[in-house]
């Protein structure tokens, strides 16, 4: 019977201790997964959502999209970019807080993002979102909703909502715009309790009675060749604002508001396998001295130091594994969860996950499973590798 | 009256040796760590404008240096700030079509007499003034606050730690128990009843985890300002990451305590079931 057969034995022979031990290695897998997904899973998932958008380039004039100053000149800033040759096309988003007042309830609070793209030759223009029913909103009177507020509002495509926008600021007292819903849509960029809704900014500026002013909250751009080189040349033209690629927006976000997470997850993944180690440890570690007589038997019976040593690696390893197989589900399953918790933050993008799965993260998680093994069968090899066979026979037989 | 304000808008353009009192600019206080990145000093005097290109910049004298409230919804941003007195802000930024004192303010922080009203001065407050949103400071970041949030998130993880620590403690009781067993069997035959071993075996228990709760305690303690230090290091803020409390603690030993004690009583029930003679052979 080899090493592994035999130590599956010894478990099997204890199948309480055993079951614990295994789930014990699970529960704390799980955690370690998890921990292991979330150190990643932010950026994986914010550079997946800017990557899908189409656009390459963001242009703003604060440091963060949507978090700093509108730009002034949004039409001719547009204009200058969309003219650069190494610049597909360029799209003027401007957001506004929008009240939208159903026929019967209270008033749904929506943020509308009103768009007017610029192209070069004839190039396809994305607005931010994504059309699931009904079309694409044109001219100054057609919007597109999202189906939280198609359902609270009870609005169908070919329905008409009535809304006031705030463009300026929230204290403008403006008449109510009524305006065509052509298309439910989703809109990645809107936080989990954030209902939203998209036109042009004909629609916007409708919506605002006008009261918008030439400015823009974001310029979306999409580059013809290389993203960097195309910033690099909004740069150029445009000293006073700040072109950003999608990997910079990641980068600057995985320095300020993801940094936290990196550094709870790696706080969190030590403090586990720490844990893992010790307690696998303490449970080899009696097992082997409750089995010192039977080790020693064993050893007078022929079998070789390095057998020994070789049974209590591979006991550790089937509990490590064992747990350490069911850890993945498990904490797919509690990531879920931990997920739909942290998705309650305010602005976080429904579509932003803080719980990605990707197999580096998978990959760390096996080599540390396997470090944990490793680690923790240290010590009890070496009680029974320094094992006295005849002292300890007589101590188990006389004592 | 001084705000405090986000000037993003507002850029520092150049700093220059600070000048007599005569004719002495505005005074700004600004942040700790505008400061050290600007290599400003108490009595410089710096120019702050609303754009890049400085237009309509105005000479400003610092007068204090602080340190910022710590905002954990600005995390990882350095807070480079500057706060002016509410006028020179209004001077500073209002647009050539804004007639004075027709600007807008943010918000009015107010401190009441006695801080027990908020919540009845809020009330009256949104009752007189239509289109005025009163909230007491303690339920300003409302139910999805980044705080509440992450308390949940931090709950969550411990609820699945003290799973796991469960699991493995009862793996290790069973062992321990498990070798106990001949003593447990001489105890038994020498007329020790069922109820009496448990007894002693519920007392060691609370002894084991009452130590193990003291011990984890300390540790937490020892790892707070390590944790603390650590993270305020690496975000260059004063905020407090960790914070073992009174009532911390007790939550953790009133967890702690029984769960080790069950665990070893429930794994020694299993042996005590067993007659005497069985469990004291060889």
């Amino acid at each position: 019977m080899n090493a592994v057969g035999f130590a599956w034995r010894s478990l099997v022979r204890q199948p309480a201790r055993a079951t614990l031990g295994v789930l014990g290695v699970a529960a704390v897998g799980a955690l370690l997964f998890d921990m292991l997904l979330l150190s990643q899973g932010l950026v994986v998932s914010m550079r997946d959502l800017l990557e899908r958008s189409g656009w390459d380039i963001r242009v703003t004039a604060g440091e963060l999209p949507g978090r700093g100053l509108r730009l002034g000149n949004a039409v001719s800033t547009a204009e200058r970019i969309a003219a650069l040759p190494s610049v597909r096309a360029a799209l003027i988003v401007r957001l506004a807080d929008a009240r939208i007042e159903p026929g019967t309830g209270t008033p749904i609070v929506a943020a509308f993002q009103g768009v007017s793209g610029f192209s070069s030759a004839g190039a396809p223009i994305t607005p931010p979102w994504t059309i699931i029913r009904g079309r694409e909103a044109s001219g100054a009177r057609e919007v597109v909703i999202d189906g939280a507020i198609a359902s609270a509002a009870k609005l169908q495509i070919g329905g008409t909502i009535t809304l006031r926008a705030s463009c300026v600021g929230d204290r403008e007292a403006l008449p109510p715009a009524q305006l065509h819903v052509v298309g439910i849509a989703e809109f990645p960029f809107a936080g989990t309790s954030e209902d939203a809704m998209g036109g042009s900014l004909e629609a916007l500026k409708a919506a605002c009675a006008g009261n918008v002013g030439d400015e823009a909250d974001l310029l979306l751009v999409t580059s013809v060749k290389d993203a960097n080189e195309t910033a690099a040349a909004i740069r150029a033209a445009l000293p006073d604002l700040r072109a950003m690629t999608n990997d910079e927006v990641v980068g600057r976000l995985q320095e300020t508001g993801f940094s936290y997470f990196r550094q709870i997850s790696t706080v969190l993944t030590t403090v586990t396998v720490a844990f893992a180690v010790l307690l696998i440890t303490v449970l080899l570690t009696v097992s082997v001295n409750q089995r010192l007589g039977e080790i020693a038997a064993l050893r007078a019976l022929g079998f070789s130091r390095r057998r020994v040593i070789a049974d209590v690696m591979s006991e550790s390893a089937l509990i490590v594994g064992s747990g350490g197989v069911l850890s993945l589900p498990l904490g797919l399953l509690l990531s879920s969860g931990l997920d739909r918790i942290l998705k309650g933050m305010p602005g976080i993008p429904a579509e932003l996950h803080f719980f990605v799965f990707d197999q580096r993260a998978l990959a760390i998680h096996v080599g540390l499973l396997v470090a944990t093994a490793v680690i923790a069968a240290l010590y009890p090899m070496r009680i029974v590798s320094s094992l006295p066979i005849a002292a300890t026979l007589r101590d188990e037989v006389i004592g | 009256m001084s705000v405090r304000t986000l000037l993003l808008a507002l850029l520092i353009l150049a700093a220059a040796p600070a000048i007599d009192a005569q004719g002495q600019p505005p005074d700004i206080l600004i942040s700790r760590q505008l400061a050290t990145s600007e290599g400003l000093a108490v009595g410089s005097v710096v120019r702050l404008g609303t754009d890049a290109a400085g237009t309509g910049a105005r000479e400003f004298r610092v007068a204090g240096i602080y340190e910022p409230t710590p905002d954990p919804s600005r995390l990882g941003a350095v807070p480079r700030e500057v706060r002016l007195h509410l006028p020179d802000l209004l001077d500073l930024t209002r647009s050539p079509g804004t007639p004075a004192g027709t600007e807008y303010i943010a918000g009015i922080n107010v401190a009441l007499t006695n801080p027990a009203d908020a919540r009845a001065f809020s009330r009256d407050v949104n009752a007189r003034m239509p289109g005025v949103v009163a909230r007491p400071s303690s339920e300003a970041a409302g139910s999805a606050g980044p705080f509440r949030v992450l308390e949940r998130f931090h709950l969550a993880i411990a609820v699945v730690t003290i799973v796991a620590s469960t699991v493995f403690l009862l793996a290790l009781t069973i062992m321990l128990v498990d070798e106990r067993r001949e003593t447990v069997g001489i105890l038994r035959l020498i007329g020790l009843p069922v109820r009496r071993v448990l007894v002693q075996v519920l007392l060691e228990g609370l002894i084991v985890a009452g130590a193990g709760a003291a011990f984890g305690l300390v540790l937490a303690v020892l790892s707070e300002g390590l944790i603390n230090a650590f993270f305020q290091w690496r975000y260059d803020t004063a905020l407090v990451f960790v914070r073992i409390t009174r009532d911390v603690a007790l939550t953790s030993t009133a967890i702690a305590v029984p769960l080790g004690a069950s665990a070893t009583v429930v794994a020694s029930w299993a042996l005590l079931r067993r007659s005497g003679l069985r469990l004291a052979r060889r």
